[in-house]
């Protein structure tokens, strides 16, 4: 069984086949080629597979190819515009706020949901936002200093 | 020789002068991370590639009588079905005979839900699962053991033939005289700790990719901390050269310890790549990653230690029951580093060490961040505090009174130079306000101290302890790092280019790394037992010494000066007293007379001066440097929960000088997050050997919820290290368990001796009372 489907992704069309049972994930790793969207657990738990849909965040594991249908996609991948890197990028580099680097992709685009909602969330606003976000590495602290750095430039900003 | 003075003199800088290292550099990855353009195992797919899967036993415990692989291979799509009698049913090696247990796929026997029996390999990783179910095995189920004492007893299920007593290996140790020194102390103590089974859970899941050439030269992509072992490992199962295996560079989505030695979808998926003649991915599904790669080994340790009243240790006899799991692997190597940290953490000059590594059906244990580390320094520094207690001396007093100084040999042998455990204690003293809590203690809170030794780099193979490194110095300035070491995360190239860089006087950004390629880098052995900043550090640090040696003596001809009146600096040579007669790098490549084309080639291989560790009598100083920590936890306790809620964590390391203070802190802040997992919530539980948390949703770890602020304090100076520094990988892990132990009894008077200290737990150890 399969449909022909058709997204926005990091700005550009598709217009694709998918099976029924495929994931959003397994559609933007194995057919687009967006490997940038990593796979942890498959199950919704460690937000690796975090990618930004119609404006909000989701597991792209728990979410069904077709489910996407006419639906606008962010990925880790469309974040960089014209060679500059987006301000959660820069800061992520500049706070060291990565080790492995596999809960990354997904980390950041957890971050700018939040921030697309909220550009000046607390502390607390920050941990909440990430805690569906598993890192093994880091212990979180650099993670939320670098958010937390965007926030005073913002703040400076308004 | 001259060139020598140069380069000492640079050695004699005062260390604040660096250019490149002790800065905060950012990763030499940033962009690729945090663009999703890095390339890990999983990702990867080449042309022509079969996707693998593989039949795990859903026994604990069986004989297999048949296996009918017929109708599996008649599947459209299938391309191959192999059991073990398509391997040559050689062992892996890990640590060498006669603790060889493990093949490629079992034979004869499984001995644990989750062991290796077939695979296949087909067009897709769907049609490869379809294809398992049409797999017939005959297994006659054998009855099982599951817990280590009941194994070591008389007339239990005997797991492997050739150990029928279920003991893989003793370890039996005895460092000077443990009964006159029990029988001179004032108090004697005796407790028992029981610590749990639990996983690495590394973000990416283990993924291999595989392929032959028609020459029989083996390639694989994986996800390793040691392309070393992996090369050694396959080319032993498979019966060719070493050096017929490439193992290429590819990002690792984590380490801790899980891959620092061969893992099972590599020889598998080799075998399934050679079978079809085409490349084979497998990439391991949560679930597989949770019950059939390797686990922390879980230890009930007694531990008997001898005082004087002033606090003095005199002895300490510490006996240990390993939970080996179904196959050996590290064993040994674990339950030994647990003995000579009992016999190193502190002055203590008695000590008798008494290890049984014990099979049991369940999935086994491996390397993870601390190696046997945190389960003896669980024992050691929880029973401190009692101690402390006993005596009525402060519990910083108590490790004060008895820490390691520089200069110190321990009982194992272990020689102690650069040591700072002193003031790692005071600093966290002080941090933490001690003194001031504990004069004012808050209901429901406590705090707590846990200290630990560890070494740069454990010399303890067979193979040797080295690093090596290729520098290589272009005509267009550049410059190509050249080293075997793998960075899965812990930011070892960034560290390793600013070692280069410093040494060179070339900018960090000109620097390129290429590592982990065993066909185009030199050996290491890779990214285990804290050793790749000290000993690839060093070995880096020589190879770039003597690429600048070249192009000194270069340079120093075509500016007609003695090479040591030269300066290198931002990718110029000039003169250091008249910086205006300048050449660039690239004009002194062409101008050497050691250029082999259009480069210079530094080389460096670095032993570091340590002893091979005497594994009859335990005895060794296996390691050059040694790294020592006090970490003190506060802690908020709800009584009416058993929640423990660690407030705040502050993690004193005498690591040596900080290469790079951002990576530093960042293995000390990551380390302590899976310490406190370690201590509060991560657990294995079984059903008849059967792992029931095998889900990322059962088994917790910490998240961004539950990890307090953490400050790092890198203290120390190591003067055999590269610039000064330590290894500092595990450290941050090993005194945490013990330190929220012991903050728990600051705040109750219980201690709780078994991890993890979990919410029931310590709800229903609190109501004993």
């Amino acid at each position: 069984m399969n449909k022909s489907i058709s997204l926005r992704v990091n700005d550009v069309d598709y217009k694709v086949n998918v099976e029924n049972n495929w994931t959003l994930l397994e559609l933007l790793r194995d057919r687009l080629h967006l490997t940038g969207t990593k796979k942890g657990c498959e199950e919704g738990e460690c937000g690796a597979c975090t990618v930004i849909m119609n404006g909000e965040p989701v597991n792209s594991c728990l979410v069904l190819a077709i489910e996407a249908d006419k639906a606008e996609v962010v990925t880790i991948e469309g974040l960089e515009k014209n060679g500059q890197l987006h301000p959660i990028q820069e800061a992520f580099i500049k706070h060291g706020a990565f080790q492995c680097g596999y809960c990354t992709p997904g980390m950041i685009m957890s971050v700018k949901a939040l921030m697309d909602h909220n550009p000046n969330p607390s502390r607390e606003e920050i941990i909440v936002a990430i805690t569906g976000n598993l890192c093994r590495c880091t212990g979180y602290t650099k993670i939320i200093e670098a958010v937390e750095s965007l926030v005073a430039v913002n703040e400076k900003d308004s | 020789m001259e060139y020598t003075a140069v380069l000492n003199k640079r050695e004699d800088k005062d260390i604040m002068e660096h250019d490149v290292v002790g800065k905060r550099v950012p990763n030499v990855d940033s962009n690729v991370k945090v663009t999703g353009r890095a390339i890990y195992a999983s990702d990867l797919n080449l042309p022509e590639m079969l996707f693998g899967k593989i039949l795990r036993s859903p026994y604990p415990h069986a004989r297999i009588k048949n296996i009918d692989v017929s109708e599996a291979k008649k599947l459209p799509g299938v391309c191959a079905v192999v059991t073990a009698e398509d391997t040559l049913k050689i062992n892996y090696l890990v640590q060498g005979p006669p603790f060889d247990d493990k093949p490629v796929l079992a034979y004869g026997k499984t001995r644990y839900i989750g062991d290796e029996v077939a695979a296949v390999a087909a067009v897709d990783e769907r049609t490869a699962l379809r294809a398992l179910d049409l797999i017939k095995i005959e297994y006659e189920p054998l009855p099982a053991v599951f817990d280590p004492e009941e194994a070591m007893k008389e007339g239990a299920p005997v797991i492997h033939d050739n150990r029928p007593d279920n003991i893989s290996a003793r370890t039996e140790r005895n460092y000077g005289n443990v009964e006159k020194a029990f029988a001179e102390s004032d108090y004697v103590f005796e407790d028992r700790y029981v610590t749990q089974a639990v996983s690495h859970c590394c973000l990416e899941t283990r993924a291999s990719l595989a392929r032959w050439d028609s020459n029989v030269n083996l390639e694989i992509w994986s996800s390793t901390q040691s392309p070393y072992f992996v090369r050694k490992e396959l080319a032993h199962v498979f019966a060719i050269p070493p050096t017929k295996v490439r193992v290429h560079q590819i990002h690792v989505g984590g380490g801790f310890g899980a891959r620092s030695k061969v893992c099972e979808d590599e020889g598998i998926a080799a075998l399934l790549a050679l079978k079809t003649g085409r490349p084979v991915k497998i990439t391991y599904t949560r679930e597989e990653e949770l019950t059939a790669t390797r686990i922390r080994h879980p230890m009930i340790i007694t531990l008997k230690t001898g005082v004087r009243k002033d606090g003095t240790l005199l002895a300490r006899h510490m006996r240990i029951i390993t939970d080996n799991g179904a196959y050996t692997h590290t064993g040994p190597g674990v339950q030994g580093v647990a003995g000579m940290v009992a016999a190193s953490l502190y002055r203590v000059p008695n000590v008798r060490v008494e290890g049984y590594l014990v099979y049991t059906n369940k999935h086994f244990g491996g390397p993870f961040r601390g190696y046997g580390n945190p389960q003896a320094t669980f024992a050691i520094e929880s029973q401190m505090d009692l101690i402390a207690t006993k005596l009525n001396i402060d519990p910083i007093e108590l490790r004060i009174r008895n820490a390691n100084q520089p200069g110190d040999t321990t009982a194992c042998g272990w020689k102690i130079g650069s040591c700072a455990l002193q003031e790692c204690l005071e600093r966290v003293r002080e941090e933490i306000k001690w003194e001031e809590k504990k004069k004012n203690p808050v209901p429901g809170r406590g705090i707590g101290v846990g200290c630990m030794i560890h070494a740069s780099g454990f010399k303890v193979y067979l193979d040797g302890e080295w690093s090596s490194a290729i520098v290589k110095v272009t005509h267009d300035g550049m410059v190509e790092v050249y080293c075997g070491a793998t960075d899965m995360g812990t930011w070892s190239k960034t560290s390793l280019a600013q070692v280069a860089s410093e040494e060179l006087g070339i900018p960090v950004d000109l620097i390129k790394m290429i590592t982990m390629d065993t066909e185009t880098t030199p050996i290491d052995l890779g990214a285990w037992g804290s050793r790749t900043i000290f000993i690839a550090g060093n070995a880096v640090k020589m190879a770039a010494a003597e690429a600048k040696q070249q192009l000194l003596e270069a340079a120093g001809k075509l500016l007609e000066v003695n090479p040591l009146e030269l300066t290198i600096a931002d990718g110029q040579i000039f003169i250091t007293t008249d910086p205006y007669k300048k050449i660039s790098i690239g004009e002194a490549v062409l101008a050497s007379k050691e250029r082999v084309g259009q480069a210079v080639y530094g080389k460096g291989h670095y032993e570091p001066e340590a002893e091979l560790l005497d594994r009859s009598t335990g005895m060794g100083n296996i390691s050059e440097a040694y790294t020592f920590s006090a970490q003190a936890v506060e802690v908020e306790l709800d009584e009416e929960t058993g929640t423990v809620k660690p407030l705040r964590i502050i993690a004193a390391h005498d690591c040596g000088y900080p290469i790079n203070p951002t990576a530093v802190e960042g293995q000390i802040e990551g380390a302590v997050a899976q310490g406190l997992g370690y201590a509060l919530m991560e657990n294995h539980s079984y059903d008849n050997g059967r792992v029931l948390n095998d889900t990322l949703v059962d088994y917790k770890i910490p998240t961004a919820m539950d990890v307090p602020p953490i400050k790092a304090l890198m203290l120390g100076y190591e003067p055999k290290g590269p610039f000064g520094a330590k290894g500092v990988g595990e450290p941050g892990l090993v005194g945490i368990a013990p330190a929220v132990a012991n903050a728990i009894f600051n705040a109750t008077g219980v201690q709780i001796k078994t991890l993890p200290l979990s919410p029931e737990k310590v709800y229903w150890e609190l109501k004993k009372d």
